[in-house]
């Protein structure tokens, strides 16, 4: 019983996991280049640096996860993002994610890495299109 | 573009279970910093005995100790995407609405990989399956 529960929710728990990394992973595009949630750490940006750069792919490729279109190639953009964030700025400051505060971004990485090769779930854009 | 969809297929169940073991040590941080202080943080490690975030870091420790070597992964991972969701709404929800402004992006995130692994399992690599396959 519980077994059939699982299995026919797990497909839909996966596009549940997909819009919530995809809205989080949004949301610093959208601090960086609407200023929408506002970061202080974000007022003097400029859109060529490393950060801004990183704006521009969180705030497409977020967008694209929360929707789940494109999904695997989106994803894997934002996988590799993550990473070089992590090897770029957290990475230095100390081995430990928790002391050099990369959890975020080595969780997202391996997150989106997971959803480059299964895909958004039945809750998404990809599906919908593909059933037609 | 058949072959890439059948190495996306391969693979997907070998990085569910790669995702879970990186997840596990991570959280598994939380609950070793706040009991044993390693890897040490002011102002979260070391808490007394039997305080919120004791019983927090119990819950860490035990909970991802489970997940890094995937024994009773579903159960598992149900009560630590309970308590994260817990702890999302008493120490973040109060600060500010948005995770970026509160601080909370780690917990919503764990809560809904926890939730995942409650719904998927831990994938091939994993206790659960190598136990699974010696009762056959």
């Amino acid at each position: 019983m519980l077994d059939q529960v699982r299995a026919t929710w797990a497909p839909h728990v996966l596009s549940l996991l997909r819009f919530m990394s995809g809205l989080l992973f949004l949301q610093h595009g959208t601090a960086k280049y609407l200023n929408f949630p506002h970061v202080a750490a974000f007022d003097n940006m400029t859109w060529n640096s490393m950060v801004g750069l990183g704006g521009i792919v969180e705030f497409v490729t977020g967008a694209l996860l929360t929707v789940g279109l494109f999904t695997p190639i989106a994803a894997f953009l934002a996988s590799g993002e993550m990473a070089i964030g992590y090897f770029t700025v957290q990475a230095p400051q100390s081995f430990f994610p928790i002391v050099n505060r990369g959890e975020l971004a080595v969780l997202w990485c391996f997150v989106f890495f997971y959803l480059a090769f299964a895909g958004g779930g039945p809750w998404s854009i990809d599906a919908l299109l593909k059933r037609k | 573009m058949q072959k890439l969809d059948e190495l996306c297929a391969a693979w997907a169940p070998r990085l569910q279970s790669l995702l879970r073991i990186i997840a596990a040590l991570v959280f598994l941080q939380f609950g070793l910093t706040k009991l044993f202080g390693f890897p040490y943080l002011d102002g979260l490690s070391n808490q007394p005995a039997f305080s919120l975030f004791w019983f927090a870091a119990i819950i860490e420790t035990v909970g991802g100790a489970l997940m890094l070597v995937g024994l009773f992964t579903r159960a598992t991972a149900f009560i630590l995407s309970g308590e994260m969701a817990f702890a999302y709404f008493i120490e973040h929800a109060p600060q500010s609405f948005f995770p970026l402004q509160n601080d909370g992006n780690q917990a919503v995130l764990f809560c809904f990989v926890f939730l995942f692994f409650a719904a998927a399992g831990g994938g091939p690599i994993s206790l659960d399956t190598m136990l699974q396959r010696a009762r056959r």
